[in-house]
């Protein structure tokens, strides 16, 4: 399975990489959103993508509300990973289609029950 | 590392006596992390010497237990129980209580209140409008039940299996927390209760408990007290209700007064010819 | 813990008419909650994240953000050279003994303060925008008119780490 890690940050990058290739996934890596979706529309299609919002060149919020508009794509599944941690915030990038939504600071066992409750984990591996 | 051995089994025995939690060996580091600032704090040189003051000083031990078991619940944990219990044994419920549309629910050993918080909000979404909920949280530590009764939780305890859409539903921001909403504290009642000691008068409503979630705290007693623990709470349980254990706890103990039955991963435990005591039957109701 | 704490008592006598600026201060005890979860979820248990004296030496790596909107301030982490370079190797998941990057160094304590920055930026009012973060050398000087409100002197792995929050614009 793939997984795809979109943030401006290098550390949170390294450390997300960590996280999901620690679980069995395979992970690639964008620096924003127009760089993420760069990768899915050259056929590089992930199965989640874990998305900053604060970005330069297009935020997290705008690659949400672009993915969730194309049905080719909707099988993907969308979670943030945001220091954005204000309750209309996270009613926002739900309402945009993200399925589930992670506060800065996490800790490896938060992210792995966040893909445990959306199905692609279990046990502490690949469904 | 100076943390003792000796400091160490001290502080892990205290804590899954007071808590359920299981510090093993090889998490020395840990509790030293977690009980420095707190020693310094109290003017200490070093852990070994906090530890000690333990023995004696309630108000610090209550602090030390707390700084221990912070962020290690999680919500709907293990996620199957919660799963069965709204899948499996709420409609069965439904229908059985329909003449009082009232389901009751005990959470014992609640801890800092995940579990009958994660009930409620599964409560909210899957009861049919008009039914009543009698929601109990029981601890020995009344450091946990006040936790419960604040229902305020940190940014890191939050991302421990929460969904999100739940989040937005039913927290809002305090400060750096986020508090339960009011509407699901007021229909948690609390108790200071120890497991191990004979159970107050009125602990349970009219006719027992539908549901007890006793998670992860029966396998520190020894067999003894488990036992006994279980035959008292057999007579709080309603003759059609359901105990529920942790999903790693071995009901092997549990002797022919339960019968155990399996729902996909998980087991739950039968009271067999409940005892007259805890259940009234509907003639003497009201009287 | 040694706390230089200006809570803007007068923040409701001053509403700032002209800019719609509120000038308010985050309270010590959240800074301290929010930059101690930072520390345990990406440094490590093992060594916490204690109160120290302040020090002069923690100012020779500053990270930095800003924060502008409902609340206008800045937050900066600081670092000796050798805790900076721990940090980075910690959160990196480096070798101990390695000796980072100035680059690996500027990512992880770039990170390090849009984490604290961004959840002090949450407890203020909102809605705001928070800067990318900036990593220097030295300390920040602030401008004439800013106010620190939440100064926190701690100490990690022996070495000191201060946390500063100030608030844009004048009493």
């Amino acid at each position: 399975m793939l997984a795809l890690i979109i943030d401006d940050s290098r550390a949170m990058r390294m450390i997300l990489r960590r996280i999901v290739t620690g679980l069995g996934f395979e992970a690639i890596e964008a620096g924003h959103g127009r760089e993420a979706l760069d990768h899915l529309e050259r056929g590089r299609v992930p199965d989640v993508c874990l998305i900053d919002w604060n970005m330069p060149v297009m935020d997290g919020y705008a690659f949400v509300t672009e993915v969730r508009s194309r049905p080719e794509w909707r099988h993907i599944t969308l979670m943030m990973v945001t220091t954005e941690s204000e309750h209309g915030q996270i009613v926002k990038a739900l309402a945009a289609g993200a399925h589930e939504y992670v506060i800065k600071p996490f800790t490896p066992e938060a992210i792995t029950e966040k893909l445990e409750l959306l199905g692609l984990v279990r046990d502490g591996a690949l469904v | 590392m100076t943390i003792s051995t000796q400091s160490f089994a001290y502080v892990a025995d205290l804590v899954r006596r007071e808590t359920s939690m299981l510090y093993d060996p090889g998490k020395e580091y840990l509790v030293e992390a977690r009980l420095l600032p707190l020693a310094r704090e109290a003017g200490h040189g070093d852990v070994d010497a906090y530890i000690a003051s333990l023995r004696t000083d309630v108000v610090q031990r209550r602090r030390a237990i707390d700084a221990l078991t912070i962020n290690e619940t999680s919500w709907f944990r293990d996620n199957a129980p919660y799963q069965v219990f709204t899948d499996e044994l709420l409609p069965p419920i439904l229908s059985a209580r329909a003449h009082t549309r009232r389901i009751s629910v005990w959470s014992a050993a609640c801890s800092s209140g995940q579990e009958i918080y994660s009930i409620a909000m599964l409560l909210h979404e899957h009861l049919p409008p008009g039914w009543t909920t009698d929601l109990l949280a029981t601890d020995v530590s009344t450091a946990m039940l006040d936790r419960v009764e604040k229902g305020r939780y940190s940014q890191v305890e939050m991302n421990r299996g929460m969904p999100a859409p739940r989040l937005v539903r039913w927290f809002s921001r305090v400060g750096a927390e986020w508090e339960v909403s009011a509407d699901l504290r007021a229909q948690v009642r609390t108790r200071h209760l120890n497991l191990a000691a004979p159970f107050p008068f009125g602990l349970a409503p009219t006719g027992g408990f539908d549901v007890i979630f006793l998670r992860n705290v029966l396998i520190y007693f020894d067999l003894e007290t488990k036992r006994d623990i279980l035959r008292r709470v057999r007579d709080l349980v309603a003759p059609d209700g359901v105990l529920i254990l942790g999903s790693s706890e071995s009901s092997l103990d549990l002797d022919q007064q339960w019968t155990r039955e399996a729902i996909g991963r998980v087991q739950v435990h039968r009271p067999v010819g409940a005892r007259a005591t805890a259940y009234t039957p509907p003639a003497l109701q009201g009287a | 813990m040694t706390a230089d704490i200006e809570m803007g008592a007068e923040m409701g006598a001053e509403m700032g008419a002209e800019t719609g600026a509120h000038p308010a201060a985050p309270e010590t005890a959240d800074v301290l909650a929010v930059t101690e979860e930072v520390w345990r979820s990406f440094l490590g248990e093992s060594e916490p994240l204690l109160p120290g004296p302040p020090s002069d030496r923690a100012h020779a790596v500053t990270g930095a953000v800003t924060v502008t909107g409902g609340w206008d301030g800045a937050v900066t982490v600081t670092f000796t050279p050798e805790g900076a370079a721990a940090a980075a190797c910690a959160m990196l998941g480096l070798d101990p003994t390695d000796v980072p990057s100035p680059g690996d160094v500027a990512d992880a304590v770039g990170e390090l303060v849009n984490m604290v920055g961004g959840n002090v930026k949450s407890l203020m009012p909102g809605p705001s925008t928070l800067s990318l973060p900036v990593v220097a050398g030295g300390r920040v000087t602030p401008a004439s008119e800013d106010r620190e409100v939440v100064r926190l002197d701690l100490t990690w792995t022996g070495h000191p780490v201060t946390i500063s929050v100030h608030t844009k614009g004048s009493r």
